[in-house]
This record gives C-alpha cells, sequence and structure tokens, in this order.
C-alpha cells in the first residue's frame, strides 16, 4: 500500500497501479483514448497527461502519462493544472484536425472549449488516431491478426497484404475496443463481415437466433476446453432449458410428497 | 465464514419480487439494471427462479479471453471487472444456463455478482424460495 496526494487529497493505493486508474477509481474525470485494462498501457494519445511532483523536489514538476505512471509513496498530482489544461488543449486541438468525423474527439474536444480545430484537416483522414489498442487486444486474444502497415503518414492498421486476414476469427475484439468507432463490420442473416472476411454466426438450435462467430466458438473450444454444446443454444432457450429442468424436479418432488 | 445461495424452486410464487429487487440493486445513472435472476413459467402459472449458479469450474470464467471474469473468493461470486469487458460476447454463448448477458440499456454484460455478499433478491423474496446462508 502506497500514499499519494492527488489534487490535494491523500489517498491508498495498490503499489504498481497505475496512476489513471487510481485517478478514476476516485471520479476524476480525465480524458484518455488509448487507454483500456486488458490491454498494456502504451501512452499513445498522451490525453491522460498529469502533473507530478514530490515534497523534496522542491517546486520541480514534470508532466506525465497517467496511463503509463505507477503509483509510488509520496507522489503529488494535480489533475487539472493550467498547463496541464493546455496541453491536453493541444492534443485535442490536433486530434480534431486529425478525425474531424469522430464523434468522441468532437465530445471531449467540446468539454475543454474547442468548437472547431484552429489547424488545418487531414485530407481523407480516417479518424484512426494509430492508438494500436486494436492490434494488441487481438494480440491478447492470441490471434495478432492485424497489424500497422506502411509509413509516415500513410501508416494503418490493415491484415497482412490486406487481403483478408486468414487468423481473424470475427470477434469483433479489435471494433469493440477502437476508441474513435472506425473499423467496419456487419452482421447480416448468419453472417458477419470484418476486414472483408465472411464468418459464419452461430444460430440456436432452439430459436435460431444468432450468436457468436462459429470460428470465435471454435477457438475457445480449443483453447479454453469448453464443451461445444454449451454455443449451441442461445442464453434465452438455454435459460428456458434450465427453468424445465428445475420445474421437471420441483414436479417430481411434489409426486413423491403425494 | 463462507456462505452459499440457495435456491427452493418449490416455494416459488412467480411474483418477480426478485427480478425487480436485482434491477433497482444494480441501478446505474438513475437507471435500473438488466435483472440477473430470471422467474420463468416452465408451465403455465408454474414458476422457478432461474440465475446464476457460480459455477465451480465455470464456462464463463473459461471463455474470456481478457480475464474480466474473477471469482471473489469471500462471497464464491464470479465477478465481471467491467474495465476489463470489451463486450465480445464469449461468455454469454459459453453459460451453459444463459446466465451471462447483455443489458442493451447499460450497455455491458450482466451476471449475478450475489451483490458482493447481500443478494438483494434473496432478502426481498416473499416466500424464501431464495437464500443466502451460511454454510
Ligand atoms: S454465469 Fe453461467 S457459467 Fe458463469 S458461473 Fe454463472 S452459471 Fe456458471
Ligand atoms: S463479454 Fe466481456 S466478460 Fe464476457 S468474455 Fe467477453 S470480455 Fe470477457
Ligand atoms: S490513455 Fe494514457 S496516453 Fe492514451
Amino acid at each position: 500500500m502506497v500514499h499519494i496526494t492527488i489534487n490535494g487529497k491523500v489517498i491508498k493505493a495498490t503499489e504498481g497501479e497505475m496512476l489513471l486508474s487510481v485517478i478514476r477509481r476516485h471520479g476524476i474525470e480525465i480524458p484518455a483514448l488509448c487507454h483500456h485494462e486488458a490491454i498494456e498501457p502504451t501512452g499513445n494519445c498522451r490525453l491522460c497527461m498529469v502533473e507530478i511532483t514530490r515534497e523534496e523536489w522542491d517546486g520541480w514538476k514534470k508532466h506525465v502519462t497517467s496511463c503509463l505512471y505507477p503509483v509510488e509513496e509520496g507522489l503529488i498530482v494535480s489533475t487539472h493544472t493550467p498547463d496541464v489544461i493546455e496541453i491536453r488543449k493541444t492534443i485535442l486541438d490536433l486530434q480534431l484536425a486529425n478525425c474531424p468525423d469522430s464523434e468522441v474527439i468532437q465530445k471531449m474536444a467540446e468539454e475543454y472549449g474547442i468548437y472547431k480545430t484552429s489547424y488545418e484537416v487531414v485530407p481523407e483522414g480516417d479518424n484512426c488516431i494509430m492508438c494500436y489498442a486494436c492490434t494488441r487486444i487481438c494480440e491478447v486474444l492470441g490471434r495478432s491478426a492485424i497489424s500497422a502497415v506502411g509509413r509516415g503518414h500513410r501508416k494503418e492498421i490493415a491484415p497482412p497484404f490486406g487481403a483478408e486476414p486468414p487468423d481473424c476469427i470475427g470477434c469483433l475484439a479489435c471494433a469493440q475496443i477502437c476508441p474513435t468507432d472506425v473499423i467496419p463490420w456487419t452482421d447480416r442473416d448468419n453472417t458477419r463481415t470484418i476486414w472483408d472476411r465472411k464468418f459464419e454466426l452461430i444460430s440456436c438450435k432452439e430459436c435460431g437466433r444468432q450468436t457468436i462467430a462459429r470460428e470465435f466458438a471454435d477457438y475457445l473450444i480449443e483453447k479454453r476446453n469448453i464443451p461445444r454444446e454449451y454455443f449451441e443454444i442461445c442464453d434465452n432457450c438455454k435459460r428456458s432449458e434450465l427453468a424445465r429442468k428445475m420445474g421437471e424436479i420441483v414436479a417430481r418432488a411434489q409426486e413423491v410428497a403425494i | 465464514m463462507k456462505f452459499r445461495f440457495e435456491v427452493n424452486p418449490s416455494l416459488c410464487t412467480g411474483c418477480r419480487t426478485c427480478e425487480l429487487a436485482c434491477a433497482f440493486a444494480h441501478a446505474q445513472n438513475q437507471k435500473p439494471g438488466r435483472s440477473r435472476i430470471y422467474p420463468l413459467a416452465y408451465e403455465p402459472d408454474k414458476y422457478v427462479p432461474v440465475a446464476c449458479l457460480q459455477c465451480d469450474d465455470a464456462a464463463c470464467v473459461k471463455s474470456c479471453m481478457f480475464d474480466a471474469l474473477k471469482r471473489n473468493e469471500v462471497t464464491g461470486a464470479v465477478e465481471l471487472d467491467r474495465e476489463r469487458c470489451i463486450k465480445c460476447m464469449a461468455c454469454v454463448a459459453a453459460c451453459p444456463f444463459g446466465c451471462a448477458l447483455l443489458d442493451d440499456v447499460q450497455d455491458e454484460i450482466v451476471k449475478c455478482d450475489l451483490c458482493g455478499g447481500n443478494p438483494a433478491c434473496a432478502t426481498f423474496c416473499p416466500t424464501k424460495a431464495l437464500a443466502y446462508k451460511k454454510i
């Protein structure tokens, strides 16, 4: 257990925890785009910047990305100093030029009083902020189906050789985690399309409702040793099935009692 | 001290109080959550309360590739860590009893967390079909 001060308040935190998690846990709102607990922090978006100092630093202070900064005893943190706010404004202004159509960024920028970027808007911008959350979550899953390709301003996230990614299993983890919601996908009837690949969605054996992608289920069955039949029926029908079984037990018990 | 959530289905009258208690116990932003307990009819007018069994070798825990589902050793409940969940729906598809599902109002995965050790459904069940007991 360590003690840190956030905006004048002494707070207990667990050693090794990142500052951002502690800040958020205490209800202090600071913007962050690339952070997600399921992936290792990368410090790519820079929005979670805060100011830190220590008693013995004699007034000296520095700015750090809180998602990457582990708490340490005696740390003094300020989340909303004029300098920090200025840094965030600059980043949001730039991101707004980079992602003119992203609602998430528009909303964040508005909260910091920016309604229009003061920079020139990137032509053919695609709202991707290159935070790598998508490639990292795919890595956590053990697939690494997509990665960054190209260089400089042409760099983008894509499957290998721009073709259908052979290692993709259609789980949508990348699309779900993307902070600016730029990875397109569709579910139509029992077909899911993502990264130009098509996946069969499992249809419930009882009611026909679609659940997850068949390849995703196969991966879980193999990797995590889960019985295949669990995936054949949707959650609704499985609950009804359990109710029916419990009902049978009740009926049998009542018969015995009579 | 260990506790166990007990269901006595023959006492259930289908009054749906548990469902209401659960929804309010899991309210967020002034909106009730989706109930994690389901009083279901197995025959017309005959009900049983279906809820997560907090399985020992839980399929939901195994299916989560992001470690968002973990056992709370004190209460025995498998709990969801919202910050780690990416809503891939693996747990929803894997639970053999359909007791992990998506709440589309709150936009999150819901499953019974035994209310952190004081389940509201058991407190409010008028017939004591649900109970949380010391073992
Ligand atoms: S959600 Fe399903 S698999 Fe997970 S503990 Fe509950 S009953 Fe078991
Ligand atoms: S939906 Fe969330 S809790 Fe369920 S398996 Fe996916 S990441 Fe884990
Ligand atoms: S959340 Fe810390 S740099 Fe993006």
